[in-house]
């Protein structure tokens, strides 16, 4: 057993623990006995089980939005089922012990986010393959397009538990990581919706504020388009808002990393 | 590498603490030096507040120094190989009460540097050897603070450390489980191990720790040998037969400080060839004695003395 597998298999015990997990399993057990029984399901009067007339597209497109609701209300349950995982291990009485093991403290905090992100994504791919077999099966058509979204799923959720776990680590407090994620969240949708705004300040010198701020923060609504993008088989539409996201997402990595190295505890 | 031989060497260690706009600053530690020897139990004293705490978490890299140095088996404690060889069981410590207490010792083992089979093949006698093997699959969240005590020595002890960092190990133990823990450090004494305690259970100090260190106040104020600091001068009760007055005068005309009370004569000598003199006065005058009883001076009174009395580093 090596530092990493001891940490992944605390995460995976406290994971346990919280029970959100069931609440995973339980929506998509859900989900997967609803296809896989229900005698039909309707759809602008056609029976989706016996209809002969859905193309492949319509399928896809039905499915992309199906999955994009899916994996969006997963990832929102996510935010939540991590949020505490952080603080709860820094927390007072446990993080000396923690500490006073031969790990340095950057590499110490990069296992536990790594090992916390794997095991969400495991269970995320996991259910959604589940459940995407069960629909395939039912209606008898695969649409593999599906797939690439699914794994895209793994960069959408990269970049939202990254602010759960860095406001988690600075303020020790998983409440706080959640309601700082949402502010973060809400701020950075607002930025990508700012032209919206210059029709009532016009142009001004906020205007090239508000700019140069969307091109700086996260762009997790424009991150989710390309989900949705990649699903119904239309590939990336929007590749700035990955790497802009991306660089940001790193920048306040390291500072966390270096903000916990120099930290008394 | 630090070429020293001590198992731990802190020089001139200071610790500031400063509130987030750095308006307010606490001393938490002032220009600490010791050296504590391979294969000694060493004792940490202070009152609360002493910063006790703070010197052992800043020798596991829980805190930051602010400035001075410190080593541990001969590593600098910035470099986290200093704390490869080393086992810690924290006060106030705890543990993820979703695991079980073999699941704890495969996490915090294996973040020690343990394989999954060196970790099952020493938890076994561990836990035996401090009673917990049976509640080895037990969630933590039902252990009492005993057992808590016990599996966290057993953590303590997983890795084959050379250093074991104590703090407060006895806390919440009932009287059985001391004695059983103080066997445990006597024989990790034998091993060659050095166990760095730091308690305020000053009689566990006393019987268990070669030398001790006493804090106060953010300053070290005494170290050594712990028979050095509990005999500090001889101290003796004398029961005699009926004592006049006349006597008594003579008593403590002779030796300033001696309390006559129900013909019970408490003295402290400079040294102990004075009971001599004092046996021949009482002789002298025809005076039986019934009874010379030799006191030792607790660690705890000396501790109180050094408290109360404060002063600069003293090497005894």
């Amino acid at each position: 057993m090596n530092k990493f597998n001891a940490i992944l298999l605390d995460s995976l015990l406290e994971i346990r623990s919280r029970k959100i997990i069931y609440i995973y399993a339980a929506v998509t057990l859900f989900l997967i006995l609803l296809f896989a029984f229900i005698p039909s399901m309707q759809i602008q009067g056609e029976d989706l089980f016996e209809s002969e007339f859905m193309s492949s597209e319509l399928f896809s497109k039905i499915l992309a939005h199906f999955f994009d609701g899916f994996i969006g209300f997963f990832i929102f349950l996510l935010v939540f089922g991590t949020a505490f995982l952080l603080p709860s291990y820094l927390g007072k009485g446990r993080i000396e012990l923690t500490l006073s093991k031969p790990i340095s403290r950057w590499k110490l905090l990069t296992m536990k986010f790594v090992a916390v992100y794997l095991i969400h994504m495991f269970i995320l791919i996991l259910m959604s393959l589940l459940l995407w077999l069960t629909i395939s099966f039912r209606l008898g058509q695969f649409s593999w397009g599906i797939l690439p979204g699914i794994m895209f799923s793994f960069v959408h959720f990269l970049f939202i538990y990254l602010f759960v776990f860095v406001i988690g680590a600075l303020t020790r407090s998983g409440a706080l990581a959640i309601m700082g994620y949402f502010i973060i969240r809400f701020a950075a949708n607002l930025l990508e919706s700012r032209e919206v705004a210059y029709q009532f300040i016009g142009e001004s010198v906020w205007t090239s504020i508000l700019d140069w701020m969307y091109y700086i923060f996260p762009k997790f609504g424009e991150v989710g388009g390309n989900f949705m993008s990649l699903m119904r088989g239309d590939g990336f539409v929007n590749f700035f808002s990955i790497y802009t996201t991306l660089i940001f997402c790193a920048v306040i990595y390291a500072l966390t990393l270096y903000i916990f190295s120099r930290r008394d505890y | 590498m630090n070429d020293n031989t001590a198992a731990i060497r802190v020089e001139n260690l200071t610790k500031i603490y400063k509130s987030a706009l750095g308006a307010n600053e606490v001393h938490a530690l002032t220009d600490v030096s010791l050296d504590v020897q391979r294969g000694e139990i060493f004792g940490l004293l202070g009152p609360n507040g002493a910063g006790k705490t703070t010197l052992v978490k800043i020798l596991l890299g829980a805190l930051r120094i602010t400035s001075g140095t410190a080593f541990v088996n001969g590593n600098s404690i910035d470099d986290s190989a200093a704390r490869a060889k080393v086992g810690f069981l924290p006060e106030n410590h705890r543990f993820p009460s979703y695991q079980t207490g073999m699941q704890m010792l495969l996490c915090f083992g294996g973040m020690a540097g343990l394989s999954r089979s060196e970790i099952t093949a020493k938890a076994g006698p561990l836990l035996e050897l401090v009673d917990m093997h049976k509640w080895r699959d037990t969630r933590i969240k039902k252990y009492s603070k005993g057992m808590m005590q016990r599996l966290g020595l057993a953590q303590a002890m997983l890795n084959d450390p050379d250093i074991i960092f104590l703090d407060e190990p006895t806390d919440g133990v009932d009287p059985i489980g001391r004695r059983e823990i103080r066997d445990i450090l006597g024989e990790l004494k034998k091993q060659g191990k050095t166990v760095f305690l730091n308690s305020h259970l000053l009689a566990e100090v006393e019987s268990i720790c070669d030398r001790v260190a006493i804090l106060d106040k953010g300053r070290l104020i005494k170290t050594g040998p712990v028979h050095n600091l509990i005999t500090v001068k001889p101290s003796y009760k004398i029961e005699t037969a009926e004592i006049g007055d006349d006597i008594t005068e003579e008593i403590k005309a002779a030796y300033p400080g001696a309390v006559v009370e129900n013909n019970i004569i408490t003295v402290v000598f400079d040294d102990k060839y004075m009971i001599s003199g004092l046996i021949d006065l009482l002789r002298q005058n025809y005076i039986d004695i019934l009874a010379v009883i030799p006191e030792k001076i607790s660690l705890e009174d000396s501790f109180m003395q050094l408290i109360r009395g404060g002063g600069d580093h003293e090497q005894v």
